[in-house]
């Protein structure tokens, strides 16, 4: 029977595997260009068996020369999948390997104790159920999935359920290790990518030139095409290998690849292979870019050209002279150029017998390949019929453009060369050499690349850009499809003939097609397949492929590991001076930004109580600390607060709000003048950075004549709040006058609102501050970073007798909001203006000019429809409403929120701060709050913010 | 990763900067309209070509300074000042 | 006007049939000649321009309408998405619009006879300190206000949803709850714009690919029509429908508009075996994770840090996704990212889109869709077809007219939505 593909239904069930544990009966001779160390032998296990191979070994040449044939299962239709390219590119070899999953093991060398299995296969490699698809291909059309699982819409999970055990790819583990990788930056003047022979002479005489220069090879060795030719190219070959290894300006990285070239030449080069099988990510900004990639092996499509001994001839030529393998016994080889040309004679050297050599230059050709589970017979246009183990085409070439498409450059259609080659349009800081750009022998493609490498090494000292000598073409025949229908893409088992029915569809453009049968879509990113989709494309559309042209490749060149691009995770984290204090003392961690602070020591209740009864010290040197200084501080302190800053008097504190341009609050804090043209300001912890840009906004871009110098002391002092009715006794026992002497603390002598230099502990340059958050009485000291630790152990010794307590940000924040203080960012939102926020006694419209005005001016002048802060006592004192709650008329209309909650130990009783409507801001007023669970509860608008002291008799005493 | 030159420090990634948008003249605040006012606030050229813009150079000298960038290609090159 | 079209229907059973008979499937939509007047001209076919001319049809009877797009229909921004829908918004306008989508999107595959693949799998935005976990509280309560599923869940039960997530104390940024909304999912985005796009065909308006609109002509303050590619076209309404280019296209008519436009970027890693049901965010790490029925896992981030037309993608967003993904899912360090991309968002200064009206009569928006667009492509097209055809600005949309800026009326969504996938 056969199926859609007109081929016969794929095996089920595939014949036991001649392969046997250990035996080499498709193992050559030693080849003249073997890169095997005969010496030294691997053992490693492949679907459960143990094989052996060589050092030197790809994991499928090893397989190969064992006898194995089939290494994968199609993504679709389950069909078993040999060999196609033996390179990295191979979409049939993708492998499991120990955790490590979608490993190109015809790429991978070999390594001792290799756990290697196959990953797409259900549920063995060997029986596939899947192939029942097979029979129903003429169904399974692609985008077939779009037509169908319609009704009903909630069943479609299922329905994808089972699509999704069609996932093809290997497996992950939760608990995998995240294991070490690393990252390199290299600063280089020239980067060849791809070393044939125009690579290999662009990097010498880019250096000769006097360029630093890295060759980045995607192979383990270096050399391109001739790695695998004849005595000639070989000899070559070693000869510029000499020249390479002569020149010490050349840093050579093998089994490497440039993954990506991004604005400015910046490029990300993936070192793959280093010890213990990581890769490294370099970094390189590299003056001038030298793309050497050489061409890609394009298969041809007809009926069974997946079955497995159906190869490329740059395939066989690897195999037998990099891997000493004999990739069959009697072959078909189909040829359009010279590879194929060559493939037929590596493989009559080591003794295949190929029975017929179709030359598509003579215009012979393939009609089908048949055969059940692997390759039986080639059928020929000629009608003639052989049978054969092995089939081998070149028909013609693909151009890896990716990097230049990454530097904005179009790939065009050379009909005479019947490949897309790179556009005219490329930056001055990109060259292309080698196969590439144009054909040559490997005496014309290294010429190119020596003048390629002498231009770039010009370029990247800064000469003007000159052009390079063009490299031509050879004429080769334009070969897609024969007159039958195959696949176009292995790995997403999309067929020509899939291709043909999505065009008929509508989905005739070459972004269309791709998007609806996933053509180029899979892991070979596109390399093998795309020519073939836009040719097919092309026939069913009528239209030539210059008009199509091609789909643009994306960066990565190549598949890159999530763990060489995160490297080491490198994510700052701050401390403060006393945080291993904190740590030692059981603090309860908070992640507050990129700081940790404590948020308790255990029991908030207990230190907040602490605070109200006897003394607290909180550990807040994360708060933000700007040094201004100059004449004109009052001048910048008036345009970026929205209140009045001219007549603090040196000495005095004063409290002040920022607002955006649009009038909308985003930071808040305290400003001291400490002398006469010097001042501190504070900030929120979060809200340092910010502040300080913004007020060198203000000063570089709309007043660089205001003499104001701003810098940032944040972690330059340690600060510490001490609260509580025992505080003035506290400082009063290690605070000195800065010249010594007890110091002055009195109500009289350092009021409310105040701010001194003083000695804390011995430690001079130290601030203290009459300021505080908790409503308590309360003093701010900063003392010197450093010291930070000594004043805070010297505090808690002082203060034994009288309770002193450390305490956490959770204590801080019940404090802070039993005197009903807000918190910019939790209690305002992006759109509260300082108006809704409560803070209209603030706002001083008779300033000239401060950012923000206009807003709240305009703001001022109408009815206020914008959200208040009020404080809201829920009728159930022991009910906390989570912060976040509705707040709601009627069944469901939001008419505001809780901002802040916490249950008070002070009062006994929970209260909040809410966002609500102006029509309920009203003292007094009843709302109703929506619990998380559904519940409604009633609370009341408080007369003010604060609920405890309200009148600041304790702050002030 | 594009380059910025910057004009005290010479050419840096641009990590190093934040974008500080395109530079607008502040209204006079005495006797700006809504309009005015929020079109300085909300409206912008986003012209795709060359723009002039801001940027601030964070991880270096806190300054601020213009250049000029062609937003298709990401081209930058320096302005007189 | 083009005649209307029975199309082919889409089943189980006509599968079969042409698979038997071996008889392909007709065009989903046909190519036509760019006439010289209609009664609309939507620009952009994307899922908005589409969706718009699927609801003018189906919702109003207008049928002689042109969508025109400068490149191929679904190539912008609607299909280079990372395909996540959710209604679980911030503020009321926002929750009540997006939930009409997701209702639309529910019902999408039978209404256009066409599989979209929209999955519910659940969608959870990690809060990874205090701050974020009472933002997601508020969303919650917002939300079931409104009768959208969501609630805030603890630690335990995101491990149960995600083993792969890292719950630990010990992560630099410790999950500390999540956002958990089971009505948000993934769908695929491309077959939501072809199946609009054969909808459209066969109800009888045109879709003109490869068509770019080159001037927008104002005649006393009216719109009469576009100048494009292929010629000129008159129409008594305009609707600009474009991502990306939208403030260019407004231009030619003279509308200045509040946007910015930034480079969004996403990748895709090779598939392996499925481990991933439910959509994962982080706005504290700034991505946001799902797998595919293929099982690729696509990622995304926040919008690119300076405004920019290149869609050529950069180093360092592919850095800073890995670096935290494995923060989040330390086990998958071996996956390879296999393609990045980049779409263009139009930035508003409110994250809100802005709809409706101009000052120039006729010329209409439906633009400024930053990261959220294609989830509200439906809801914006049926609210734009409604417009259209009604003359007055529906309810629905009304919070994201252009004038509220002018006014001083911002929508309140920035909060949510700086990274709200």
């Amino acid at each position: 029977m056969l199926t859609e593909h007109g081929l016969r239904w794929p095996a089920a069930e595939l014949p036991r595997e001649a392969g046997r544990a250990i035996s080499a009966a498709y193992r050559l001779s030693p080849q003249p260009g073997e890169v095997l160390d005969r010496s030294r032998r691997f053992r490693f296990r492949w679907d459960g068996r143990d094989y052996e191979g060589f050092a030197g070994d790809t994991i499928v040449s090893a397989l190969l020369a064992s006898g194995v044939r089939y290494f994968s299962r199609s993504f679709k239709y389950a069909r078993p999948r040999g060999v196609l390219t033996a390179s990295f590119l191979d979409p049939n070899c993708t492998l499991q390997v120990g955790d490590e999953p979608n490993v190109r093991a015809a790429h991978r060398r070999l390594r001792a104790g290799m756990d290697v299995s196959p990953q797409n296969a259900w549920p063995s490699l060997r029986y596939d159920a899947r192939v029942v698809n097979s029979a129903l291909g003429r169904f399974l059309t692609a985008g077939f999935y779009y037509k169908t699982f319609m009704k009903p819409q909630r069943l479609w999970p299922v329905y994808s359920a089972v699509l999704a055990r069609f996932a093809s790819g290997g497996r992950t583990q939760p608990d995998a290790t995240h294991g070490y990788y690393d990252k390199r930056y290299a600063h280089l003047d020239v980067v060849v990518a791809g070393s044939g022979p125009a690579g290999l002479a662009a990097a010498v005489s880019a250096a000769r030139a006097g360029a630093r220069v890295m060759l980045v090879e995607e192979e383990y060795e270096i050399g391109g095409h001739l790695r695998w030719g004849g005595p000639a190219d070989l000899a070559r070959l070693a000869e510029l290998r000499a020249e390479v290894a002569a020149e010490p300006g050349v840093e050579v990285l093998a089994d490497s690849v440039v993954t990506g070239r991004y604005d400015d030449n910046w490029l990300a080069i993936l070192e793959r292979g280093r010890p213990g099988g990581g890769e490294r990510l370099i970094k390189a900004r590299a003056a001038t870019l030298v793309v050497a990639a050489g061409l890609v092996e394009r298969p041809f499509v007809f009926a069974g050209n997946d079955l497995p001994g159906v190869m490329l001839g740059t395939a066989v030529r690897r195999l037998i002279n990099l891997h000493a393998v004999r990739p069959g016994s009697r072959a078909v080889v189909l040829t359009g150029n010279d590879e194929g040309d060559a493939a037929a004679a590596d493989l009559r050297r080591v003794g295949v017998d190929v029975v017929r050599v179709a030359d598509a230059r003579r215009g012979e050709g393939i009609s089908r390949a048949t055969g059940r589970g692997s390759l039986r017979a080639v059928e020929l246009t000629d009608g003639s019929r052989h049978q054969v183990d092995l089939l081998v085409t070149s028909t013609g070439w693909t151009a890896p453009t990716s990097l230049l498409n990454m530097a904005a450059n179009r790939p065009v259609w050379d009909a005479t060369a019947a490949r897309f080659r790179p556009g005219s349009d490329l930056p001055d800081t990109v060259l292309a050499t080698g196969g590439i750009v144009g054909d040559g022998s490997t005496e014309e493609l290294a010429a190119h690349g020596e003048a390629v490498g002498r231009e770039a090494s010009a370029r990247a000292r800064g000469d003007r850009p000159a052009p390079v000598p063009p490299l031509g073409v050879h004429p080769h025949p334009a070969l897609f499809r024969g007159p039958t229908h195959g696949f176009v893409d292995f790995s997403e088992d999309v067929s020509s003939k899939d291709i043909l029915a999505a065009a008929a569809e509508g989905y005739d453009s070459s972004e269309l097609v791709k998007r609806f049968t996933t053509a180029t879509m899979g892991p070979s990113q596109g390399k093998l397949e795309v020519v073939n989709t836009v040719a097919v494309l092309g026939e069913a559309v009528g239209r030539d492929m210059a008009e199509l042209g091609t789909t643009v490749w994306r960066p990565p060149y190549a598949p890159i590991s999530l763990g060489a691009l995160a490297g080491r995770i490198f994510e700052p984290v701050r401390r403060t001076p006393m945080h291993g204090w904190h740590e030692a003392h059981g603090a309860v961690p908070l992640v507050a930004g990129q700081w940790i602070r404590p948020d308790s020591y255990g029991d908030p209740h207990a230190e907040a109580r602490a605070v109200r009864r006897a003394v607290g010290i909180i550990d807040v040197t994360p708060i933000g600390k700007l040094d201004l200084r100059g004449p004109d501080v009052p001048e910048l302190l008036n345009l970026v607060y929205v209140n009045k800053w001219s007549k603090l008097a040196v000495g005095s504190v004063r409290y002040g709000v920022m607002c955006a341009e649009d009038g909308v609050v985003f930071d808040d804090g305290v400003t001291g003048r400490l002398g006469e043209e010097h001042y501190l300001m504070s900030t929120t912890s979060s809200g340092a950075a910010t502040v300080e840009e913004w007020l060198e906004n203000w000063l570089q871009t709309e007043h660089p004549d205001w003499r104001v110098h701003v810098t940032a002391l944040t972690t330059a002092y340690a600060s510490i709040n001490i609260a509580g009715p025992q505080s003035r006794t506290l400082l009063s026992r290690i605070a000195e006058e800065p010249g010594g002497g007890r110091m002055a603390l009195s109500p009289e002598a350092f009021p409310y609102m105040r701010v001194r230099g003083c000695r804390i502990a011995g430690v001079d340059d130290s601030l203290a501050w009459r300021i505080g958050f908790t409503g308590e009485l309360s003093y701010e000291i900063h003392v010197p970073a450093s010291y930070g630790l000594h004043v805070w152990e010297a505090l808690l010794a002082a203060g034994e007798d009288l309770g002193a307590t450390p305490f956490g940000v959770e204590a801080q924040r019940i404090l802070r909001l039993e005197k009903g203080h807000l918190i910019v960012g939790q209690d305002t939102d992006g759109l509260t203006k300082a108006f809704s926020a409560g803070l209209a006694g603030l706002v001083k419209l008779d300033k000239d000019d401060f950012a923000g005005k206009p807003e709240l001016l305009w703001e001022s002048q109408g009815p206020i429809e914008s959200p208040r802060l009020v404080a809201l006592l829920p009728a159930d004192p022991m009910l906390v409403p989570a912060e976040g709650s509705q707040i709601v008329r009627g069944s469901a209309r939001i008419a505001g929120r809780v901002t802040s909650s916490r249950l008070s130990p002070e009062l006994g009783r929970s209260i909040c701060l809410a966002q609500v409507e102006a029509d309920l801001a009203e003292p007094g007023c009843v709302v109703t709050v929506v619990l998380p669970d559904r519940r409604r509860v009633r609370a009341t608008v408080a007369p003010q913010l604060a609920s405890v002291d309200p009148d600041g008799s304790r702050l002030r005493g | 990763m594009i380059r910025i030159p910057c004009p005290h420090c010479g050419p840096r990634n641009s990590s190093e900067f934040r974008y500080a948008g395109e530079g607008r003249p502040r209204p006079d605040v005495r006797n700006t309209t809504p309009p005015e006012w929020r079109g300085y606030l909300y409206e912008r050229q986003n012209a795709a070509g060359w723009v002039r813009e801001n940027w601030y150079h964070t991880a270096g000298c806190r300054r601020f300074f213009a250049i000029e960038r062609d937003t298709v290609s990401n081209e930058v090159r320096t302005v007189d000042r | 006007m083009t005649p209307r079209a029975k199309p082919a229907r889409y089943s189980a059973g006509n599968l079969f049939r042409r698979g038997l008979t071996g008889s392909g499937w007709p065009r989903s939509w046909r190519e036509h000649d760019l006439k010289s007047s209609y009664d609309v001209v939507v620009i952009g076919a994307g899922v908005h321009g589409l969706a718009c001319a699927y609801y003018l049809a189906a919702n109003h009877d207008i049928t002689n309408v042109a969508v025109l797009d400068k490149g191929y229909l679904g190539g912008g921004g609607s299909g280079r998405n990372t395909a996540i829908l959710r209604s679980n918004y911030l503020t009321p306008e926002g929750v009540t619009f997006y939930d009409r989508s997701v209702k639309l999107y529910e019902n999408l595959a039978t209404e256009l006879n066409f599989n979209v693949m929209f999955e519910q799998r659940g969608h959870l935005t990690l809060a990874h300190n205090d701050g974020s976990l009472r933002t997601m509280r508020w969303r919650a309560e917002v939300n079931k206000l409104q009768g959208v599923d969501s609630e805030v869940i603890g630690p335990d039960e995101i491990k149960r949803l995600v083993p792969y997530l890292d719950v630990s104390s010990e992560a630099r940024y410790p999950i500390l709850g999540a956002l958990h909304h089971p009505p948000g999912g993934t769908i695929r985005h491309d077959a939501v714009n072809w199946g609009y796009a054969r909808a459209v065909d066969a109800l009888g308006a045109q879709i003109h690919q490869h068509t770019e609109v080159t001037g927008v002509d104002v005649e006393e303050g009216r719109v009469a029509g576009v100048t494009t590619s292929r010629g000129h076209v008159a129409a008594p309404v305009v609707v600009n429908c474009t991502a990306g280019w939208s403030s260019l296209v407004s231009a030619l008519a003279g509308v200045a508009l509040p946007i910015t436009t930034h480079p969004l970027q996403a990748a895709v890693t090779e598939p392996v075996k499925t481990f991933l049901r439910t959509v994962v965010v982080s706005g504290t790490l700034h991505v946001y994770v799902s797998q595919t029925d293929r099982g690729e896992l696509v990622f995304g981030a926040s919008v690119d840090p300076y405004p920019s037309y290149s869609m050529r993608g950069s180093l360092e967003f592919t850095e800073e996704l890995a670096g935290h993904v494995l923060e989040l899912m330390p086990g998958i360090a071996k996956l390879r990212l296999l393609r990045q991309w980049a779409g263009l968002c139009d930035m508003t200064p409110d994250y809100s889109p802005i709809m409706g009206a101009t000052p120039v009569d006729g010329f209409l928006l439906d633009v400024g869709w930053g990261t959220y667009g294609f989830k509200a492509g439906p809801v914006a097209g049926e609210a734009m077809a409604e417009m259209v055809a009604t003359g007055k600005t529906p309810e629905i949309i009304a919070a994201f007219d252009l004038a509220r800026f002018a006014d001083g009326r911002l929508v309140g969504e920035k909060g949510a939505a700086a990274v709200g996938h």
